[in-house]
């Protein structure tokens, strides 16, 4: 689990990113391409943001409302 | 047949053709390519006025037909008659359709000078019975009221002289009046007539025809008692004036009860014959209403033909119509087939001519849209139509746009709610599309599919926000740990042991510093997302330069903002990315704030305090120069260029008279040119000035150096909406129905059923229809100014084919 993880994965959105570009659709095969790839990085940019940013934190939750049984 | 563009990236080639079509089959040819619509045709007849064009009688007799058809149609909703209404089935493309034989059109013509004659004559004749009808009803209300006047005025008498009828001095004049005019037709006759009469008025009990107001007004029968011929001329003259209608009546009982009856039977008449005609009228309005909108298309139909074959160009020797037109490149074979086999079918010797024509008049942009990119297309298209053949940004927003708002909307459940509400319009749209809609349904139903993308990115986006109706859920396995063990109320702070793999980590959710953690987040978010947005659009105005072979648009504009932009906001992501990545408490270092680190950068360049990596200093002294050599780059390159590429005209059209006087002459030519080509704008390279070219580019860089700043600072409001989003259902969750969660008993019941009740609808008007409508307008902001003004140009016109529309019964409303 670390920076790795977003590169994986980003080598991951890519490839199917590539496969789909030769498999999309023949109709409307423009706005198939477009559509598909870009959710597809949009939707992976977001998600690796939200880890990056949770990767090594510099604050960690605080509370004092939790019951003691709660304690695991 | 080959196969069509698609057209959605860029919109499809156009070229200009021209039409040479015989001038018997001109009518049937235009129908259809209407029934296609395949052509825009260009008006070749600017020159001649509208009323002098080729086919104007036509379409004046059309316009008449028109015009009788909307009198029907006011007939029939005077009558509350329903129009019979029939869908026109879509014809598809391709298929072929003969026009209607022009006889057909003339029959409609000839029926529909019959009908409205017969329509009018009926129209006078109950109008008229109808006067007829409250002229005897008032009658016979005067007659009515005779009794009582003249048994009171018996009465006066009575007590009087002893005498059973009035003196025959004394005279009088009945008759109606509207109850408003009473009073002062009493207090007129009081001063005329200086006090010296009886003045005596009843109240009709229903309301009657008025020819002046032309509709039912309530009104008083009145009668007046006065001395002599003059005056009770002059009475009534008073009382006409006053809209009074005057009866004569009888004195005596006896005749008055005989009139009675005979204006009694006669009414009777009247209400018989009136019955007749109207019964009649509503026949035929019957039959109208169901032939009358076929009639109607049909019409309209012919008419838009006629007014089209007025744009076309007609030479009497040859006896043919000449037309032009923009056609998609793709779609010329398809036009040719149409005319050669309306040619064959139609049995004519001369062929119809299709001829492509070279030219530098810019074409139509056209895309070619399904139902699912309309929409997109559509809100695009409001800002602007693209230019010819230009990168269309319609394409990527069927993407960036759900998603930017999705990111201001992030909420699984009101994510849920909309895609619920989007699929059932998916899935219903063909019974949906036949329906009637109003505005707002029909504003719905036609983003459908953005409703959809918006509603599943949203749900996304909420997965990773680990945001359900302001609920958490815990999915994955936590990434942070709390101690074993605490005392009550006392202040824990749990231990980072791994990352939480999708989204945001459940154990922030209802944290004291939880609103400190997610906005960090969110705000970084909103920069990254919309420095990658702004690069992306950016990178579109490199395809369009590099598709015009515009090269100096690339080196003078494309690169310098490149560098500018990625000197700044790019080093200001990838220092985000940067931080996120080094692990600084393993490190045991201080974490640099990075607003300090970039405003630093400006105001202190060369020195850093805290240091994000080693060398920043002079990594950021270095970017801050790049960028600033960029400035003057984006500013001269273009001007100096032209000044190179476009040598000393602007001195020698100055200094040399000559050349000054060709100008003019080439300049009258042009003119003359222009108008020998009917019309169109675009001159061959209409000149521009060295001036104009330098005033623009230091416009655009002002403008790109300030919006660079400005447009990044713009996307935070992806970090503010989807913050007020998710603190306003927070709220919301917390006054309404977690209320209910601690009570017990029938209270319990009637608790939860009552705020569960108003948190879902408010969920539903407040959250998902309010913030939703809030979030959609960021995000056509963000764009319309901050995507596309990266590349989007936006002088096209758009491609508008001659076709038959679907008529619609509404259109005959207006007069």
């Amino acid at each position: 689990m670390s920076f790795y993880t977003v590169v994986a994965a980003f080598l991951v959105v890519s490839l199917v990113s590539v496969v789909f570009w030769f498999l999309a659709p023949k109709e409307n095969q423009t706005v198939w391409r477009s559509t598909v790839i870009l959710s597809l990085s949009m939707m992976f940019l977001m998600w690796a943001f939200t880890y990056l940013a949770q990767l090594h934190p510099l604050v960690a939750p605080r509370r004092a409302d939790l019951r003691p049984e709660f304690a695991e | 047949m080959p196969e069509k563009y698609e057209a959605m990236f860029r919109s499809a080639e156009m070229s200009l053709v021209q039409l040479y079509i015989p001038q018997e089959i001109g009518r049937d040819s235009v129908y259809s390519l209407g029934d296609q619509g395949l052509v825009q045709f260009r008006d070749l007849n600017t020159k001649i006025r509208s009323f002098q064009r080729t086919f104007v009688p036509e379409v004046r007799r059309l316009d008449n037909l028109q015009r009788q058809y909307r009198y029907f149609y006011k007939l029939l909703c005077q009558h509350d008659i329903k129009i019979f209404e029939e869908t026109e089935e879509e014809v598809p493309k391709g298929t072929f359709r003969m026009a209607p034989r022009s006889s057909k059109i003339d029959d409609h013509i000839e029926n529909g000078s019959l009908i409205e004659e017969r329509m009018v004559q009926l129209v006078e004749a109950s109008e008229q019975l109808e006067l007829r009808k409250s002229d005897l009803e008032q009658f016979r209300h005067v007659l009515q009221a005779g009794d009582e006047f003249f048994a009171n005025a018996a009465g006066f008498s009575h007590s009087e002289s002893q005498d059973e009828s009035i003196p025959s001095s004394v005279s009088f004049v009945t008759g109606t009046i509207p109850r408003a005019k009473a009073g002062t037709l009493e207090q007129i006759l009081w001063r005329v007539l200086r006090g010296n009469l009886f003045f005596k008025h009843v109240q009709l009990p229903e309301p009657l025809y008025d020819v002046k107001a032309k509709t039912t007004v309530l009104k008083d029968a009145f009668i007046v008692f006065s001395h002599g011929d003059l005056i009770l001329q002059r009475v009534k003259k008073v009382a006409e004036s006053l809209d009074a209608n005057l009866y004569d009546v009888s004195d005596n009982a006896g005749a008055r009860s005989k009139q009675l009856n005979e204006v009694n039977s006669r009414l009777a008449d009247v209400y018989t014959v009136l019955d007749t005609t109207n019964t009649t009228l509503e026949t035929e309005l019957y039959a109208i209403a169901k032939e009358l909108q076929v009639w109607n298309s049909e019409v309209a139909r012919e008419k838009a033909v006629y007014e089209t074959l007025n744009l076309f160009d007609y030479d009497s020797n040859r006896k043919t119509l000449i037309g032009e037109g923009w056609v998609p490149k793709d779609e010329l074979n398809s036009l040719q087939g149409q005319l050669a086999r309306l040619t064959t079918s139609m049995g004519v010797d001369v062929p119809s001519i299709v001829q492509v024509l070279e030219t530098n008049k810019c074409p139509p942009t056209f895309h070619r849209t399904n139902k699912f990119t309309d929409a997109f297309q559509n809100i695009c298209d409001c800002y602007g139509t693209p230019s010819y053949r230009e990168v269309n940004p319609g394409l990527p927003t069927v993407v960036t746009f759900p998603f930017m708002f999705a990111i201001m909307f992030g909420d699984m459940g009101h994510g849920m709610l909309m895609t619920m509400v989007a699929g059932l319009l998916v899935f219903y749209e063909k019974t949906l599309g036949k329906m009637k809609r109003d505005e707002i349904f029909d504003m719905a139903y036609s983003g459908r599919y953005i409703l959809l993308l918006m509603g599943l990115f949203s749900i996304y986006t909420g997965f990773l926000y680990n945001d359900m109706f302001s609920r958490s859920l815990t999915l994955f396995k936590s990434g942070w740990k709390w101690p074993s063990h605490w005392e009550l109320y006392e202040t824990i702070e749990a231990k980072s042991v791994g990352t939480y793999p999708f989204g945001l980590d459940s154990a922030w959710h209802g944290t004291e510093n939880a609103l400190l953690f997610s906005n960090s987040y969110k705000m970084k978010l909103s920069v990254l997302l919309g420095f990658v947005h702004m690069s992306y659009s950016y990178m579109f105005s490199l395809v369009n330069a590099l598709y015009f072979k515009n090269w100096i648009d690339i080196v003078g504009n494309f690169i310098p903002g490149l560098l500018f932009m990625q000197g700044i906001f790019g080093y200001l992501s990838v220092c985000i990315v940067y931080k996120w990545s080094v692990d600084w408490i393993k490190d045991g270092r201080v974490a640099p704030g990075l607003l300090n680190t970039l405003i630093n950068m400006f105001l202190a360049p060369g020195t850093v305090e805290e240091e994000l990596y080693p060398h920043q200093a002079k990594v950021q002294v270095f970017l801050l120069i790049m960028a600033l050599i960029c400035v003057p780059c984006l500013l001269l390159i273009k001007p100096i260029h032209y000044k190179l590429t476009h040598p000393d005209n602007a001195y020698e059209s100055v200094t040399s008279n000559e050349t000054s006087e060709e100008t003019v002459a080439e300049h009258n030519g042009a003119v003359a040119k222009a108008g020998d080509d009917d019309d169109d704008e675009e001159g061959t390279g209409h000149g521009e000035e060295f001036g104009d070219v330098v005033i623009h580019q230091v416009i655009h860089t002002i403008e790109f150096c300030l919006n660079s700043v400005s447009h990044t600072a713009s996307y935070l409001r992806l970090w503010a909406l989807s913050l007020a989003h998710a603190q306003l259902s927070t709220v919301l969750w917390t006054m309404t129905i977690e209320i209910a969660f601690g009570m017990t008993g029938v209270v319990g019941v009637i608790m939860t059923v009552v705020l569960f009740t108003m948190w879902f609808v408010l969920t539903c008007v407040i959250l998902v229809l309010m913030e939703g409508t809030s979030a959609m307008l960021h995000s056509l902001r963000l764009h319309w100014i901050e995507s596309m003004s990266k590349f989007f140009v936006g002088e096209g016109t758009p491609y508008m084919p001659f076709h038959f529309e679907p008529i619609d019964v509404e259109s005959m409303k207006q007069e």
